[in-house]
């Protein structure tokens, strides 16, 4: 028998500034949404500075915080060296901010910004190896943890390739090594790492028990070989691998909403609380991602399908997966530090008392319109329906920050 | 003679809320034995509802000292198993209603 150990849980004031600097960058990637028309090109810097700002800032601090508390829980053993987590933020954070400003104005900087950044993730993912390494269980959880960090070595050493192409010091070619540093950090690191984590996360919040896990196993395997194999056919330049890598992904991706409808059916606790609205959003806006990305590979379409589809996978899923998370992570964190102490000595709270609710409504509710007409807004190539979305998103920005500093100082 | 009996182990961990839900174990069904020898040393054989939990250590620590308030115990012994797993039908009824799982 096994049990976790208070020893193995990272104090607040490591994990807190993680979430605090991550909403920063989510609500200053937001508000900078105001400068973007709704018609683009991906290898505009503009676009891969906005998409470094919220990938980076937002995503990875917000996911590396969050592994900083849930590593533990997976794996069931304490970090190998935990207080590496103090130098893995202002890394990330500094080198994240150094990039964006070189994609934005200055691109000489770009690679400075790149070596912290790269600094940071290489920390970070030979921490959670040497965690592995202590753990004595073996879930499909944790072989995503293996398999997804492996993948962010890889998406950093073509990162890092890249920013060499940019400036110039090595001769490659800047679209294909571009396409596979994406595919391996946002499928390979974020999707992998997301589809491993809910399937421990969302049973556990939603009480659901007793579902088979073959789904999200295949829907692994798939993901895994899909992300190689777009990531070797970008890197060599070999189409049909990399077509054949966006299939399998796509079939992956499927059995994983399938894997979360059977978590969803057996679930006991029903209550719609802000964790299980933002649940039912983020599903929605990837089921709705894949539909505009398969319209997309159709013959002769506009390339506003694909924009309009990664809109939904990185605002709709991967944003409502993240925020929604953050209403039950932040308060379990906040209450274990604060008031577990005083358990069987005074009233303590319970987590759903811990967030401010009409904060949280609000930001849901603007947040969800305003993706959903972005979303459009893109499709349609109509910049008033995109900025009258992101207009929307960043007043529910503005209500998360309020509910994060809020969740942060209960009780204090 | 030990006098503590098996329902005053029960009531006594009745004290202990899972945070989260705001039940009581009891009321959860996550308590599923409690043994008591001569000595009035008890056991508590136990579950949780998820494995993974974070609070699973601080759980069974409160578990214990709910428990050793009881006037004339021995020895307090937690144990966590998984098996037969929680499920739902295990909690009682207001449980049930208020998680809207029947």
């Amino acid at each position: 028998m096994f049990a976790i150990s208070k020893d193995f849980a990272p104090p607040l004031k490591l994990i807190a500034p993680f979430f605090k600097i991550g909403v920063t960058f989510y609500l200053i990637a937001i508000i900078s949404l105001m400068f973007f028309n709704s018609s683009f090109s991906y290898q505009e810097m503009q676009i891969a500075g906005w998409i470094h700002l919220f990938l980076l800032g937002f995503v990875m601090v917000i996911i590396f915080g969050a592994m900083a508390q849930l590593i533990p829980v997976v794996l069931e053993v304490g970090h190998a060296v935990v207080d590496l987590y103090y130098v893995i933020l202002p890394l990330l954070a500094i080198g994240t901010a150094i990039m964006v400003f070189g994609f934005w104005i200055e691109p000489y900087i770009i690679s400075y910004g790149g070596v912290l950044v790269l600094t940071s993730m290489v920390i970070f993912a030979l921490e959670a190896f040497a965690t592995l390494k202590k753990a004595k269980i073996d879930t499909i959880t944790v072989k995503t943890v293996a398999v997804s960090n492996t993948f962010l070595l890889f998406g950093i050493v073509t990162g890092f390739i890249l920013a060499l192409g940019l400036g110039g010091v090595v001769s490659v070619d800047v679209t294909n090594i571009l396409k596979a540093h994406l595919y391996l950090v946002l499928g390979g690191f974020v999707l992998l790492t997301i589809m491993g984590i809910s399937l421990t996360l969302i049973p556990m919040f939603s009480l659901a028990h007793g579902f088979s896990d073959r789904a999200i196993k295949i829907g692994f395997n798939l993901v895994s070989i899909g992300v190689l194999a777009v990531a070797i056919g970008s890197i060599f330049n070999i189409i049909a691998l990399q077509y054949l890598g966006y299939l399998l992904t796509l079939i992956g991706v499927g059995f994983y909403i399938y894997q979360i409808y059977l978590i969803y059916l057996l679930r006991v606790r029903k209550e719609l609380d802000i964790w299980a609205k933002s649940m039912i959003f983020g599903f929605s806006s990837l089921i709705l991602s894949l539909i505009l990305g398969i319209v997309y590979f159709l013959p002769n379409m506009s390339e506003s399908w694909l924009h309009s589809s990664m809109w939904f996978f990185i605002l709709g899923f991967i944003g409502f997966l993240i925020n929604g998370h953050l209403y039950k992570i932040v308060p379990f964190l906040v209450w274990f530090e604060r008031f577990s102490p005083l358990v069987g000595k005074e009233r303590v709270p319970m987590l759903h008392e811990m967030y401010p609710k009409e904060e949280a409504t609000a930001m849901f509710w603007y947040s969800a319109i305003g993706i959903f007409l972005g979303g459009i807004g893109l499709l349609i190539e109509h910049d008033f329906l995109f900025k009258s979305g992101v207009s929307l998103i960043i007043v529910g920005a503005i209500f998360l920050y309020i509910s994060m500093v809020r969740m942060l100082n209960y009780g204090k | 003679m030990c006098k503590i009996t098996k329902e005053d182990i029960y009531k006594a961990i009745s004290t202990v809320i899972d945070p989260e839900v705001g039940f009581n174990l009891v009321e959860m069904g996550l308590i599923y034995d409690a043994t008591i020898d001569n000595s009035c040393n008890v056991k508590v054989t136990m579950t949780l509802s998820t494995r993974g939990c974070p609070l699973h250590q601080m759980i069974t620590t409160w578990v214990k000292e709910a428990v050793l308030k009881l006037d004339g115990v021995g020895d307090v012994d937690v144990e966590v198993v998984w098996e037969p797993a929680w499920n739902i039908s295990m909690a009682d009824d207001n449980v049930k209603k208020a998680l809207g799982g029947f």
